[in-house]
């Protein structure tokens, strides 16, 4: 009769290396997620808009354009003349626009570049910017955009003129100018201070206060983008949430208004 | 405004248009190979077959290329591949596995296309008979990996547009329903109206077909209603389409407005998609199913409206890719 020698191994020992293996996979399957989720963001630039002080004179639109150089039929930042109320109470308001710098941007997460998201978040500052080296130009981002603060640029992201879509652009803080320390070009040129911008995680900072002292609003809360703009005095885009909301304000000058005919 | 009003036009419509044309194409292929009938049919089911693997890819590959051409710099689309698996994982794109499942179904599709090449017509001798042995063999394994492969790219081309929350027009759980059914009856009348040129004249003999033979009219028959039933199962959806989005209390609600009579693309739906492309061709061909169905006439009509019925169908599913991507992207959220 022959010797062998038998595993010696009780179901005990097996259920905890089968235990330890399988934390061990998990760990390993959740150390990227839990890395990017502990990363802390230090600064969060936000703008705060105090509409009661905006005359609607568009010279944010023309100083963002002219910084930029923004090619014709396209802005980075715009304001909306809307009519709130019904016959005979009826108002005008003023809405500036621009991205809203969302803290879970909708067009980051269909970015299909690979394996560097071409627009994406910034993690030091929360300031969602377009790379523009990396973009496609598949316009997925400008679908996916509820509050169409993207539109292509033609003129950009190619030394070689292209005949095609060019690269998504969008608002971006004027990133250039508050890295040197100067405020953003649509906040310096503002004729009643109603855009005012800085860091939102810094107590002392303008924004800060007022977002603490006013009840905000942000645009389209229920998409749950978590905007980093926020509008003082614009309750009333939240005050009917039925289906008839459209009907009870106008808006003049939104982007999305379907007036013209053409399509291609 | 133009400019931004519409980003995704003729290229994305066509593109979505022969995707599906061409995935619906290769689904009828399998499912003919593995459960297509046998006896004094299978002739005929493997002309059909055959077609239909002909046809899948090259729609397919020409509308990824439209999509290509459509960013201006070809060689950007590359940026789509350069990935790797933890951050495809932890930042999933919808377009980014999109490209991953185009590729695969490209090249998958293209394989299954190749085994039913007559090889041993086209290379005479020993290797010929080889070769064909071998795509006989691959065939219907090939065909359990194309179907669902089929079906699956049928869905993605509406997943590319369902998976953006801000145009409500698409964000609806029936679209891929709606662009699953139009793959299948584009492919279908892609097929029938193939075959039906390759026919053309009476007496015409093609390989082991025969346009005399009984099985052929029957056969016939039987496409036909497959293809009339698809296109009620259509106008269901279609129907379903617009009553989700018209009962729901928001954007959707809103939305939908441009399809009903009065919105931008009311014209271009009811004319094209739902008069031209699905009530026109599901009336011609009815009459004369009924005809044979209750009856019993033999199936047989004059040719013109036999072609084009399935050309009206496919009409039809072009502009259903156009109302539903135009019509996606002149309304969004509702409010601001």
């Amino acid at each position: 009769m022959t010797t062998h020698s038998t595993p010696t191994i009780s179901r005990r020992q097996m259920l905890k290396r089968m235990g330890a293996a399988t934390a061990g996979v998990t760990v390993v399957a959740a150390a990227p997620m839990a890395a990017r989720a502990a990363k802390k963001q230090e600064v969060r630039y936000a703008m705060v808009i105090d509409t009661r002080r905006c005359s609607g004179c568009q010279a944010c639109s023309i100083a963002c354009k002219a910084e930029f150089e923004v090619p014709l039929g396209a802005v980075r930042s715009w304001v909306e003349h809307i009519e709130v109320g019904q016959y005979p109470n009826v108002e005008r308001r003023m809405l500036p626009r621009l991205c809203n710098q969302c803290s879970e941007p909708p067009c980051v997460e269909v970015c299909p570049t690979e394996p560097k998201k071409a627009t994406y978040k910034r993690e030091s500052d929360g300031i969602v910017v377009v790379d523009e080296n990396l973009c496609i130009g598949c316009a997925k981002c400008l679908e996916a955009c509820p509050y169409d603060a993207r539109f292509m640029n033609p003129h950009k992201g190619d030394p070689v003129k292209t005949k095609g879509n060019g690269v998504a652009d969008k608002c971006d803080f004027c990133l250039h100018r508050i890295s040197q320390g100067v405020q953003p070009s649509c906040v310096n040129t503002c004729q009643g201070k109603a855009r005012i911008f800085g860091d939102l995680n810094d107590p002392t900072s303008e924004v800060a206060k007022l977002v603490d002292e006013y009840d905000t609003t942000v645009l389209l809360r229920g998409k749950k983008t978590k905007p980093s703009v926020f509008y003082i005095g614009a309750d009333y885009l939240e005050a009917k949430k039925d289906p008839k909301a459209d009907q009870y304000f106008r808006l003049d000058t939104h982007r999305k208004e379907p007036s013209s005919k053409r399509w291609a | 405004m133009e400019h931004h009003l519409i980003m995704w036009h003729w290229p994305m419509i066509v593109y979505l248009f022969l995707a599906g044309l061409g995935a619906g194409a290769m689904a009828v292929s399998g499912i003919v190979v593995l459960w297509g009938p046998t006896g004094e049919f299978r002739h005929r089911a493997a002309l059909i077959a055959r077609l239909g693997a002909f046809i899948g890819p090259l729609p397919v590959i020409i509308g990824t290329g439209l999509l290509i051409y459509e960013l201006g710099r070809p060689f950007r689309a590359l940026n789509l591949f350069t990935s790797n698996f933890w951050f495809m994982v932890l930042n999933p794109s919808p377009m980014n596995w999109g490209s991953w499942f185009i590729l695969l179904f490209c090249v998958v599709a293209t394989i299954y296309a190749l085994t039913f090449i007559p090889w041993k017509a086209l290379l005479s001798g020993e290797r010929g008979e080889r070769l064909e042995a071998r795509s006989e063999r691959l065939r219907a394994p090939m065909a359990t990996v194309c179907v669902p492969l089929a079906i699956a790219m049928a869905i993605y081309t509406a997943i590319l547009l369902a998976a953006v929350p801000a145009r409500p027009l698409w964000h609806t759980p029936v679209l891929w329903l709606l662009f699953t059914v139009s793959a299948f009856s584009t492919g279908l009348s892609a097929i029938i109206l193939v075959q039906r040129f390759m026919f053309r004249k009476p007496g015409a003999v093609r390989g082991a077909v025969r346009r005399e033979d009984p099985a052929f009219r029957v056969t016939e028959y039987y496409l036909v209603s497959m293809k009339v039933l698809l296109i009620i199962a259509e106008l269901v959806v279609i129907g379903l389409f617009i009553m989700f989005a018209h009962m729901t209390i928001n954007s959707a609600n809103f939305a939908v407005r441009t399809l009903l009579p009065g919105g931008e693309m009311a014209t271009a739906f009811w004319l094209g998609v739902i008069l031209v492309g699905l009530l026109l061709p599901a009336f011609i061909e009815g009459f004369y199913l009924l005809r044979t169905a209750v009856l019993g006439h033999e199936f047989e009509w004059p040719y013109v409206i036999n072609v084009s019925a399935p050309i009206a169908i496919l009409f039809g599913g072009l502009m259903l890719r156009y109302v539903i991507v135009v019509g996606g992207q002149i309304t969004g959220p509702i409010g601001i």
